[in-house]
């Protein structure tokens, strides 16, 4: 199981990327940023280009502090987190039986190993040797089994896992089957679900799926209460301000040593502008995130550049609760007058690739390729006219700040081009995400999952908890439940370009281009590498 | 007097609780409760669970009972989940229900929860009102003497050249609102690649790529520096000095018109000696009430200079407490502002008295 995403994982767009280094279309170093991207360590992408890998570095430096810039929001109980920047204060102390690292790969923490039986119905866990709890506490089997009672609790409202283990889940109590989860020894756990799942080992390594000690109580904010396993504990969590993460007293960190003394997130607030005269009046040592236009400007201040080419993206839907977008033929005219190249030019200054409507894109291991659709804006007003709407105005809601904002202005003046009469509404995020699955037409961003089908069950399924179009095809749900139970994922490809083309035929989605994520980082540290879902992996960090 | 300060002080009590009940209401309408929900609960929450998160955190019911709970006059919520979990407004999340007091609102001292800021509301809320303190303490040190002296300078000689000039000076700074001039002097002194620091840097007088000032005051927080304090500093004054100078010097001109002053200088007293010893206590009237009326406007223009710079005080509280509904919160920072606006008014009318002995306070 492991192994199958792993190499699923890397192997058709790493095979692409090959071939465009050999045509010059790539620098060596480019290369090697993708490919160890899709999960190929540096030894093997060298090897694929007939080079000697270099020496690897030495043993990491042990000392020194790193304040990085972040938003501090409130920790909250663990399954109800929100925004990875919560869990990146709660990674410090808290840790996951299974990481996603930013190569495509799943590796085991808290677990040692694992197994899945053939049509991905049973899963055998090994829960790691040797691991304590900061209160001297052995980390055992029981811990895993009462934590998976956690998640799969469905009466809580806002748990972000519940949804994520439909085969553990009794649906009348909406809590943990019997027999779901059982303890075989003190070393071993099984899951048996009644559905196929192959998304189980993604979904444990999910932010909101960090494993919490037995006092932990329901709704407590973990800062409060920091049992963990981690090697760090909080030292203060002002929310707003800055959360300070220490090396845990009288702890042996199951890991070794983690290489940083201290690490100070501090809130500057959101607006990039501040980020360069924080890097410049040395304020900061690290940032969360560089977007748009200041990623040049950042990389003319003498600082270290990470990218990672990723599938976040931005998805511009249409809602068929609403009357204006119920006909399937307007949608489509709607999606096919807007060009993914402009939009991602104007909206994202080419920093990322186009995306085809379908919300999948080449990092995915099940991604199809479907035949190109046919841009067509001059379609777009019969098809209005069609349906009577040709004097109505349509309004696209979009947040009111950076690259979302343009993506979306740049949407709607395609639109607008196309003689359509829609204006651009921008809310600010505190009023916006109170209804962003009931607006009309809106964009929204999404984070990256390591497999297309988890971003797709959750978004366009009848009953994905996510889902913001209505889009309700029993089609796409059959093969949506089919494609759950293929762990291959190039038999699963085959389903996937079918959902692809109902997703595009649908059209209730502009999904116009998967983005590049990058931070930046002063000279001397080491081990910040940009990470898909914005996970901060603490133990990583040191000093050169 | 002792009369008249114990009127005022139940004037006081009167307008906090009418304000704080509006606020109170405001922020218990059905969609703030639901904004809250979902950034406590969960963004993602559905439609259903934003409701039973409304009930079982004790936001459901009259908000007469609700309002009553905050003052301390009604029992506090409980709420007990279907695994037997209590939570309640009288004790955290862990402790002990049995053992927790029926009551705990205003009365009991207890100003609540700060759900944005996950601490007690007393806690965080004094710390950002020293923080804010600070910022309106360095203001007045430099607002007050400044648009005294220029108000004065100004207004001594009406119509000279001087006054012509400062005059034009104030004007003009007080005709520029903060988040004009707070971005205008973060792009003259605190940007690498505008205004005047690529200059200074040019002639090696700062580090290259350094700035002369800092444009974020987060790290004053900390440690209050002339670097960091500077700018956030000199955006309020600057208004405010041409506000009062222009005071002053209407009241300066005014004086300086009397007979007693043209008395005195008929009498062959240096000018000097008249402006100080004679006209400048009958000119400092007005301008005593306008700087107390300061304190009040000052509150609400660091909502926009923290808030610009980054400065974690009263203001950027205030905004961060609207944007997320946190209701605790906001009813504090309302009975500050009441407190703020009515003592400061009755500093000023006990000044008064103090300045022209033909007022009494009955």
């Amino acid at each position: 199981m492991k192994d199958m995403i792993h190499e699923a994982g890397m192997h058709s767009a790493a095979k692409m990327y090959v071939a465009e280094y050999a045509e010059g279309k790539l620098s060596r170093r480019e290369f090697l940023t993708r490919t160890t991207a899709l999960g190929l360590s540096a030894v093997a992408a060298y090897g694929l280009i007939g080079l000697p890998a270099p020496a690897q570095a030495q043993e990491a430096k042990v000392g020194g502090k790193i304040r990085v810039a972040m938003e501090v929001k409130g920790t909250k109980d663990p399954r109800l987190a929100d925004w990875p920047q919560i869990a990146n204060v709660y990674r410090g102390w808290l840790e996951y039986l299974v990481q996603y690292n930013n190569d495509g790969s799943f590796e085991g923490r808290l677990l040692e190993s694992w197994e899945a039986n053939a049509d991905a119905t049973q899963y055998t866990l090994k829960i790691r040797q040797g691991v304590t709890w900061n209160n001297g506490e052995p980390f055992t089997a029981d811990d895993v089994v009462r934590n998976f009672a956690r998640w799969t609790d469905g009466n809580v409202e806002g748990n972000a896992m519940a949804s994520r283990f439909p085969g553990l889940v009794d649906e009348a109590t909406k809590t943990m089957r019997e027999g779901a989860v059982v303890k075989v020894d003190d070393t071993t756990v099984q899951l048996n679900l009644t559905a196929s799942d192959i998304a189980v080992v993604a979904n444990l390594s999910d932010y909101p799926a960090a494993v919490v000690h037995a006092s932990f109580q329901d709704g407590q904010d973990p800062a409060s209460n920091a049992i963990g396993t981690g090697p760090y504990i909080p030292q203060e969590v002002a929310v707003g301000q800055k959360a300070i993460l220490v090396r845990a007293p009288n702890h042996t960190w199951w890991g070794g040593t983690a290489p940083l003394d201290e690490i100070h997130y501090v809130d500057f607030g959101t607006d990039p502008a501040a980020m360069v005269a924080l890097f410049s009046s040395d304020e900061v040592d690290a940032n969360y995130e560089s977007v748009g236009e200041f990623i040049d400007i950042l990389d003319g201040m003498d600082l270290v550049k990470e990218e990672l080419v990723t599938a976040s993206t931005i998805v511009v839907r249409m809602n068929s609760s609403s009357d204006l977008y119920k006909d399937k033929a307007v949608r489509s005219a709607v999606q096919l007058a807007v060009d993914p190249k402009v939009v991602l030019e104007l909206g994202y200054n080419n920093l990322g690739k186009t995306g085809e409507n379908h919300h999948m894109f080449p990092i995915h291991p099940e991604y199809p390729e479907l035949p190109a659709q046919t841009i067509n804006p001059a379609g777009l007003m019969p098809a209005l006219e069609a349906a009577g709407l040709k004097d109505t105005e349509f309004e696209v809601i979009s947040l009111d700040d950076g690259w979302e904002a343009a993506t979306t202005a740049a949407v709607q003046a395609q639109l607008k081009d196309a003689g359509m009469n829609i204006k651009h509404t921008v809310m600010p995020g505190s009023t916006f995400w109170n209804d962003w699955q009931k607006y009309p037409f809106s964009s929204t961003t999404w984070n990256h999952r390591p497999l297309a089908v988890q971003n797709m069950s959750l978004a366009y399924t009848s009953t994905g908890s996510w889902n913001e179009t209505a889009m309700a095809n029993a089609e796409f749900d059959a093969l949506m439940t089919e494609a759950l139970s293929i762990a291959d994922a190039d038999k699963r490809r085959e389903l996937a370009a079918k959902m692809g083309t109902i997703l595009q035929e649908e059209g209730y989605i502009i999904n116009p281009f998967s983005r590049s994520l990058f931070n930046h980082h002063k000279d001397g540290f080491l081990g910040l590498a940009h990470h898909p879902a914005f996970e901060h992996h603490h133990y990583k960090w040191s000093m050169a | 007097m002792g009369l008249f300060v114990l009127r005022r002080l139940g004037v006081m009590l009167l307008t906090a609780i009418a304000l704080t009940f509006v606020v109170f209401y405001l922020t218990n309408l059905q969609p703030n409760l639901e904004k809250l929900a979902r950034t406590e609960g969960s963004v993602r929450m559905t439609e259903e669970a934003v409701q039973d998160w409304i009930a079982q955190n004790g936001h459901s019911g009259s908000v007469f009972m609700r309002y009553g709970q905050w003052l301390g006059v009604v029992p506090g919520w409980t709420y007990t989940d279907e695994k037997g979990q209590m939570r309640g407004r009288c004790f955290e999340i862990g402790q002990d229900a049995a053992a927790a007091p029926n009551y705990c609102g205003l009365l009991q001292g207890n100003w609540g929860y700060s759900t944005f800021f996950k601490t007690p509301v007393m806690d965080s809320l004094g710390e950002k009102l020293a923080a804010t303190g600070w910022l309106m303490l360095a203001v007045m040190l430099v607002m007050v003497p400044t648009s005294l002296l220029l108000g004065v300078l100004s207004g001594m000689r009406e119509g000279s050249a001087t006054d012509r000039t400062l005059s034009t000076f104030s004007i003009a700074s007080t005709a520029t609102p903060e988040y004009v001039s707070g971005v205008v002097l973060v792009a003259l002194f605190a940007t690498a690649a505008t205004g005047l620091s690529p200059i200074l840097a040019e002639y090696g007088l700062i580090e290259p790529k350094k700035t002369l000032f800092l444009a974020s005051a987060t790290s004053a927080m900390d440690d209050i520096t002339f670097w960091n304090f500077a700018l956030p500093v000199m955006t309020i004054a600057l208004y405010g000095i041409g506000y009062i100078a222009r005071m002053t010097r209407a009241s300066m001109t005014e004086v300086m018109t009397q007979q007693y002053i043209r008395t005195a200088r008929l009498k062959g007293v240096p000018f000097q000696t008249v402006v100080m010893r004679h006209a400048l206590r009958n000119a400092l009237i007005a301008p005593f009430t306008v700087i107390m009326l300061q304190f009040p406007w000052l509150l609400n223009g660091v909502v926009i200079v923290e808030s610009l710079f980054n400065y974690k005080g009263f203001g950027w509280t205030l905004v961060q407490a609207a944007s997320n509904n946190d209701i605790p919160l906001l009813l504090a920072c309302s009975v500050v502002a009441v407190v703020v606006v009515l003592l400061t008014q009755l500093i000023s009318d006990i000044g008064y008295v103090f300045l022209n002995p033909r007022i009494r306070l009955a």
